[in-house]
């Protein structure tokens, strides 16, 4: 017989000291199929020896189980109850910030020397109004690349494709006196 | 007032029971498609006469009078400009928009339909149009890409020439410059 055989019959053995009728029969039936199931007991021996508990009738009410647990019941969590929502972290998400706002850059003191980016290619900043000092942090991340040239004064430079701007007709009879009186050179 | 702008609405009448289409000056028009205008264009351009072109650049040329309150010399180039590109895309001629090159007016016109390879057909209706519009005799030359150099009727033939000698519209814009006045 194993522990556990030995554990159902004591506990078997006091429920039925305390309750002679259906959990003794119950508790049988489970010691019985226990049994079974290990091998312990031919197949024919399954059928239990008592009625089934359907058929007796019980003192005890229909809510109440009518399984007995396999194992002694645990001991009711001795945690305190809930009095509280749970809280999450109130710390804002760690957000990357944008490189071209990277405050590293500028708490970083000036260095010895050569600008890490482009040159030319970063816009003035009017949030700020000074210029943005090179960073000596070596991990610090290159500029993004911007694609509008800046001059040295600050103002962007702006590429025009068009010719030379000639005056500009303020009438439509301007406009085609200009273009009607071109000839050959 | 007028405020500069084309007003499209109404600008075609359609009489179902007459079997007729009018523009809002009463003009008789019919519906071409592309194809069947496009072997009339290369028949005429064969023939070396696109008279009939430039006559319907004319008439589009008057609508646009039509929607202008004064003379369109004395308006500004956009208000007579943005009325010439309303009228030719009503009419279903592409979209056209200008350009200025140097003291060179030069015209594109986009989507427009494909009626021969040199674009003479457009560049024939284009020059009637402003020819109309000016009440001068005006010529739109093909420079390729779409596009036209308006000029002085005397002076088409030659910049047709170098266009067909392989210069582009920046060469010829180069070769051109503005008369003196005397």
């Amino acid at each position: 017989m194993s522990d556990r055989e030995d554990r159902l019959k004591s506990l078997l053995d006091k429920v039925r000291a305390k309750r002679p009728g259906e959990r003794a029969t119950q508790a049988a039936d489970v010691l019985q199929r226990i049994r079974t199931a290990s091998g312990a007991v031919p197949a024919v021996e399954t059928a239990p020896a008592t009625p089934p508990p359907a058929a007796i009738e019980s003192p005890i009410s229909s809510d109440f189980p009518t399984q007995l647990p396999a194992a002694p019941l645990s001991e009711p969590d001795t945690s305190p109850a809930i009095d509280s929502p749970t809280r999450y972290s109130s710390q804002p998400p760690r957000v990357e910030r944008p490189l071209s706002v990277e405050p590293r850059a500028r708490s970083a003191s000036p260095a010895s020397g050569a600008p890490s980016g482009p040159i030319s290619s970063a816009p003035p900043r009017p949030s700020s109004g000074a210029p943005r000092a090179p960073s000596s942090s070596p991990v610090r991340r290159p500029d993004s690349i911007r694609t509008q040239s800046v001059a040295p004064t600050g103002q962007p430079i702006v590429y025009a494709t068009d010719e030379p701007e000639f005056p500009r007709p303020k009438t439509f009879g301007d406009l085609l006196e200009l273009t009607l009186s071109l000839r050959p050179r | 007032m007028h405020d500069g702008r084309f007003d499209p609405g109404g600008f075609y009448e359609f009489n179902l029971s007459g079997g007729t289409i009018r523009t809002r000056t009463r003009e008789r028009v019919i519906v071409l498609s592309e194809a069947v205008l496009s072997s009339l264009v290369a028949a005429a351009a064969r023939d070396g006469d696109l008279t009939p072109l430039r006559r319907l650049g004319e008439l589009l040329g008057n609508h646009v009078l039509s929607g202008l309150d004064r003379p369109a010399s004395v308006l500004s180039p956009d208000a007579v400009l943005g009325h010439v590109s309303a009228v030719t895309a009503l009419f279903g001629w592409g979209r056209l928009t200008f350009e200025r090159w140097g003291a060179a007016l030069v015209i594109a016109l986009r989507d427009k339909p494909e009626l021969d390879e040199d674009d003479l057909g457009a560049a024939a209706l284009l020059g009637g149009m402003f020819s109309e519009i000016s009440q001068r005799q005006v010529s739109c030359v093909p420079t390729g890409d779409s596009k036209f150099v308006m000029v002085d009727f005397e002076v088409a033939e030659t910049v047709w020439g170098w266009f067909k000698d392989g210069a582009d519209l920046p060469a010829i814009v180069g070769m051109l410059q503005p008369k003196r006045a005397s």
